[in-house]
């Protein structure tokens, strides 16, 4: 559904992705794991044009695209298919979550703002806010503004949603309540890109996982494999580090 | 101070009061809104990513800012002229005012376009809005309770500036006290009480601006007082 071929991007001389190969089925959860730097960020915002590439193929919707060649017209269009929610939540700061959820549907895609009104009520009770509705993100916790946000990402059903670090800007007990709603959303079928350093979600909720470094794919299969039976060596050093001894 | 002194200034404090109220308060208001109109467009043109807007922008700001207020009076009232461009002088100051000011003003407006953070505009981009919606629905109301302490600052300057316009025949509040200090030959005690008008004028936009700060919050209002969203 979403497949990206061959893409390099470098910032001045610091090379950062290195021809990466990556896709995403319908219906699929992938993880995107890696040290810092290995570009797993990068690899996502060049997916959302948020950094032009400097070279790359993307597949999307059955229609194909030169990363470089693409105009704002085709970008707008890719991302009203697209939901992404950041490591920073980044919500709206003068407006309340309810209308966070709402503005993309009324500005972007000219739906009625009560129709808007009843989506935005329907998805915040999907990530368990519907009772902060009225409140400015100022007045909300890290945790619960990444619900609200996540809201935002889902609600006009986007063909993928990409997650860009979602927990790291949270402490262990809030990073808990948003990993709920994300594998609440990853059993109802929700194709995502999600990246991530929360190795217990991947392994739940991930059907496949993409290990990445130096700015290539280095390894990449189903979940219950990666973890249990990696194949590169470079992978079983990175899984050691970071879940300790035993694995 | 002298009976006679106490008299002029108790009998001057309305004629010069109400030049203020009709000419000194118009001519601020009239100027800066037109300052913040040009202001607005100027610092949106440094933040667009278009060269030729930004260079125009730039240009403006280094002419307008560089050159002193009362020679840019002057090239308008007494300059224009002989141009062909005639303008009485009221509508003179106002322009010249409001194009100076605007100088400032962008500077102001574009600083706090950049203090909004960059995430929520890759957010709103991602959400499907364009540029100018971006600005108008998410930067723009965002930046103005940043730029409003400021831009107040410079409106306060601007009362005060307005008694220039007294150099090129505009009869406000400073040019009457003049007057009325040429006619009495009591120039301290005529210009001491000028200074007690602007006084006022400006304590009151003082109050002014503080009850409106205090209401420039985003957040929900019967929440506000106890914080407990934060804890909760």
């Amino acid at each position: 559904m979403l497949q990206v071929k061959n893409l390099y991007k470098s910032f001045d001389d610091l090379r950062v992705l290195n021809g990466v190969e990556f896709k995403v089925e319908k219906g699929e959860v992938v993880a995107v794991l890696g040290p810092s730097g290995s570009g797993k960020t990068t690899l996502l915002r060049c997916i959302s044009f948020l950094e032009k590439a400097d070279r790359g193929d993307m597949i999307f919707d059955e229609f194909s695209y030169d990363m470089t060649k693409v105009t704002s017209r085709q970008i707008r269009d890719m991302r009203l298919q697209m939901g992404f929610v950041f490591q920073s939540f980044n919500l709206f700061r003068n407006m309340p979550a309810w209308k966070n959820v709402t503005e993309g549907l009324v500005t972007a895609r000219h739906m009625p703002k009560d129709e808007a009104r009843d989506i935005a009520m329907e998805m915040l009770r999907k990530v368990g806010m519907e009772d902060r509705a009225e409140y400015f993100p100022d007045q909300l916790s890290g945790g619960q503004q990444q619900r609200v946000a996540i809201a935002r990402a889902i609600a006009a059903n986007p063909r993928v949603i990409m997650f860009d670090e979602p927990t790291s800007a949270l402490d262990p007990e809030l990073t808990g309540e948003v990993l709920d709603v994300m594998k609440k959303l990853a059993d109802e079928g929700t194709t995502m890109v999600v990246v991530t350093h929360e190795m217990g979600f991947a392994r739940e909720a991930a059907n496949r996982i993409v290990f990445m470094e130096g700015g290539v794919v280095v390894e990449e299969g189903k979940a219950s494999e990666f973890f249990n039976n990696p194949k590169e060596e470079r992978t079983r050093q990175f899984l050691r580090r970071i879940l300790g001894g035993g694995a | 101070m002298t009976e006679r002194v106490a008299q002029i200034l108790i009998s001057s404090f309305t004629k010069i009061l109400i030049p203020g109220i009709k000419v000194t308060i118009p001519l601020t208001i009239l100027s800066f809104a037109l300052s913040l109109v040009l202001a607005l467009f100027l610092a949106l043109f440094q933040t667009a990513n278009v060269p030729v807007l930004k260079q125009i922008s730039q240009i403006y700001v280094w002419i307008f800012r560089g050159t002193p207020l009362l020679v840019q009076l002057f090239i308008i009232f007494f300059g224009l002229p002989s141009l062909g461009i005639m303008l009485d002088a009221f509508p003179s100051a106002v322009i010249a005012f409001g194009m100076n000011l605007a100088a400032y003003n962008a500077e102001v407006i574009r600083a706090s376009i950049l203090a909004v953070p960059r995430g929520q505009t890759e957010a709103a981009l991602l959400i499907g809005l364009s540029y100018p919606q971006l600005m108008a629905r998410v930067v723009i109301p965002q930046a103005f309770p940043i730029a409003f302490p400021s831009l107040f600052n410079n409106l306060i300057s601007l009362v005060k500036d307005t008694s220039l316009a007294s150099s090129i025949t505009v009869v406000e509040l400073f040019t009457t006290a003049q007057q009325i200090a040429a006619r009495t030959y009591e120039p301290f005690a005529l210009y001491c009480e000028a200074a007690v008008i602007y006084l006022i004028f400006c304590t009151a936009l003082t109050w002014i601006q503080g009850a409106v700060e205090k209401r420039l919050v985003f957040e929900h209002k019967e929440t506000s007082g106890s914080r407990r969203a934060i804890v909760g």
